[in-house]
């Protein structure tokens, strides 16, 4: 005969195990974002967005259960970002993290590789990230073909031709480096100074120097966070009046607000914020009524992110498969083209989204496109 | 004029890089405590300084006064609240360091929740530069720095080496037990050096707030200027300080002129590394005061 305590063991084993069951078809995706250090003003805007995308897919019950994401501090440091990851991928158990930073996404991508678990990124530019393997996903346009649109844009229309490059000396402000090098002597332009900075580098007045001594028409920054901040401040207060021109990276509410910043260009992807596609009409007004912020081409990709593995883990499901980093993969392969914010998109066989881009002038508020260049 | 225009700018940092590092080199000569919250102070008083002067309008004069309030109680309260109860129980230099340590990160994120991680500046007429030669351009800022720090250095020196109390801080640091012997109270010369070494970092604060701008990470740039110039200046030298200060400031303005600006950062510590290896003593050994 059982004792009463075997069964009070049973009896909560049995609850346990109810449990269990009751909280099985609930999702569960991973990000890795930077939300504190000198760039937590991007893992505050991609949050904005994700969570309303995680708002939308939970009240259309688009899955089983309910979606939720646990967010993990990169502090935009690739060791971080690995210490984060694997607590996702051998805690948390998820199969989809979504991902930002250049530096970040790359160290991650080789653990998103071994356990085959999904990683989006939607924030990081830097061109390898087109070849981090099949499990690495970017939904963002990168780099290259950013600068590629600027270049002919300041060089042929706005005969800006000797260009001066302030860039981090990281593997995105080196493959910027590379792709002005490259794109820019077949346009007839040079670039006829690159000025690296370390990540941490607080102090710009010296490099402000060297830049007037160099007597660029455009000064190109390929900087992020807090620190392009400083270098436009202090460029500008050393003298610095040529133009100023950028990647996405001053597609952030800090960049909109600075004074000092007011005409500069930069490129993202092409979104119509004004479209009538219901997607993109949707994400547009509700991020602005729930982030009191104007809507940005990084909000967009991460509300994207989220609303892909919604699209993907349904099908999955509705195949009755376990969503698994494998099944994720193959259903995206399967459909092919998604319905998300700017349009209906489609990737690449390396994993990367390729779409139309917009050239932006900084204007205090969303940014004025000034141009748009067809998809490559 | 690149090299006119370099000297010029190094000037103007190393002039705030000396300022910072006199508190800090002061507090540390004094009482021996690894003061590692200093850049804490720094950035409290640049924040207060920024809400009030930026977001309040409250002008410059109130700003100011209540910047430098704020970071004499942080100092103070520091002293008394949280080293003070260490050292009484026994607590080695080390204990009392990663106290400082911890502090400073609080304050850190601190400040980052309440004003946010970005970066932030204060828009002044004061830190836009006019060309004063062909191709020189010169900020108000500028002279307004290196007035200050002569200023404040010779306040100072004139502090230390004439009044009662100046005089007890300088025999505070070489034998607290002398000090006693006079029947003054270590505590509160020590509560003194506090006040004095974190109403220095008032005027950097201020002045970067308004050219190179702010982040919640700040404070710790400042700590190691401040540490390295403390260490190339000669431990508890205050005149080592102020020059060292002034030094890697240069130093690390001119190494633009012919590397690559990423050397720039890297030249503060070839300086420490050079003066540790070749004079560990610094510029003017272990004294005070000259």
């Amino acid at each position: 005969m059982l004792s009463p305590r075997k069964i009070a063991v049973l009896a909560f084993s049995m609850f346990v195990s109810f449990v269990g069951q009751a909280s099985a078809e609930d999702f569960r995706i991973g990000a890795i974002f930077p939300l504190s250090g000198a760039n937590a003003d991007y893992g505050d805007l991609y949050m904005g967005a994700t969570e309303l995308a995680v708002s939308h897919l939970n009240e259309a019950k688009a899955l089983g259960g309910k979606l939720s994401i646990a967010y993990e501090d990169s502090q935009a440091l690739p060791q971080q970002g690995v210490i984060a990851m694997n607590k996702l991928v051998n805690v948390e158990k998820v199969s989809y993290v979504l991902s930002a930073f250049t530096g970040v996404s790359k160290a991650i991508s080789t653990t998103a590789m071994r356990s085959h678990t999904v990683a989006v990124n939607g924030g990081g530019v830097g061109p390898d990230l087109a070849e981090l393997g099949e499990y690495f996903w970017n939904v963002i346009p990168l780099a290259n073909f950013e600068v590629r649109a600027m270049a002919p844009y300041l060089v042929q229309k706005r005969g800006l031709k000797r260009v001066v490059l302030v860039y981090v000396d990281d593997p995105l402000g080196q493959s910027i480096k590379r792709e002005l090098e490259s794109s820019l002597p077949p346009l007839g332009g040079m670039l006829a100074e690159a000025l690296s900075v370390p990540s941490n580098a607080q102090q710009f007045s010296g490099i402000a120097a060297r830049v007037r001594d160099a007597n660029p028409d455009v000064v190109y920054i390929a900087s992020f966070g807090a620190q392009q901040s400083q270098i436009i401040k202090q460029l500008r207060d050393n003298g610095v009046t040529q133009q100023l021109a950028s990647y996405s990276g001053f597609a952030i509410p800090a960049i909109a607000n600075l004074p000092e910043a007011k005409g500069a260009l930069f490129t993202t992807q092409r979104i119509d914020w004004n479209s009538e596609d219901p997607v993109t009409k949707r994400f547009t007004q509700e991020y602005q009524l729930k982030t009191k912020r104007a809507p940005t081409a990084y909000a967009a990709n991460y509300y994207n992110a989220v609303l892909l593995f919604g699209t993907l883990a349904s099908a999955v499901q509705k195949a009755g498969q376990p969503v698994t980093g494998e099944n994720l993969l193959a259903k995206r392969r399967e459909i092919g083209a998604f319905d998300l914010v700017g349009g209906r998109l489609s990737f690449e066989k390396d994993g990367t989204i390729r779409s139309a881009m917009q050239i932006n002038e900084v204007d205090g508020g969303a940014g004025k496109v000034v141009e748009v260049v067809a998809a490559p | 004029m690149l090299l006119v225009q370099l000297i010029i700018n190094g000037v103007q940092v190393g002039a705030l890089y000396g300022l910072t590092a006199v508190g800090f080199s002061l507090i540390f000569g004094a009482t021996k405590i690894f003061h590692f919250a200093h850049g804490a102070s720094f950035a409290i008083s640049a924040y207060v300084f920024y809400y009030l002067y930026a977001v309040l309008n409250l002008g410059w004069p109130i700003s100011i006064l209540a910047c430098s309030i704020a970071v004499v109680l942080f100092g103070v309260t520091l002293d008394r609240y949280v080293y003070v109860p260490i050292q009484r129980s026994n607590g080695s230099f080390f204990t009392v360091f990663v106290a400082s340590f911890g502090v400073a990160v609080v304050i850190q994120n601190l400040i980052g929740t309440v004003f946010g991680r970005g970066f932030i500046s204060v828009s002044s007429a004061l830190s836009k530069s006019v060309e004063v030669a062909p191709g020189l351009y010169v900020a108000p800022t500028a002279g307004i720095a290196i007035v200050i720090a002569a200023a404040c250095f010779v306040a100072l020196q004139l502090f230390l080496g004439r009044t009662n109390i100046g005089i007890a801080l300088r025999a505070l640091s070489e034998s607290p037990a002398l000090v006693r012997t006079f029947g003054l109270n270590p505590k509160a010369i020590s509560t003194c050096a506090f006040a004095l070494g974190s109403l220095l970092v008032v005027p950097a604060a201020v002045l970067t707030s308004m050219t190179s701008g702010l982040n919640a990470a700040i404070g710790g740039r400042v700590m190691l200027i401040s540490i390295a110039a403390t260490i190339v200046g000669g431990v508890g030298s205050l005149r080592g300080a102020a020059c060292a200060g002034l030094l890697l400031g240069v130093a690390e303005n001119l190494a633009v002129w012919r590397f690559d600006p990423q050397w720039s950062e890297a030249v503060t510590f070839i300086i420490l590394f050079t003066f540790i290896v070749l004079r560990p003593s610094g510029f003017f050994g272990r004294v005070v005061t000259s």
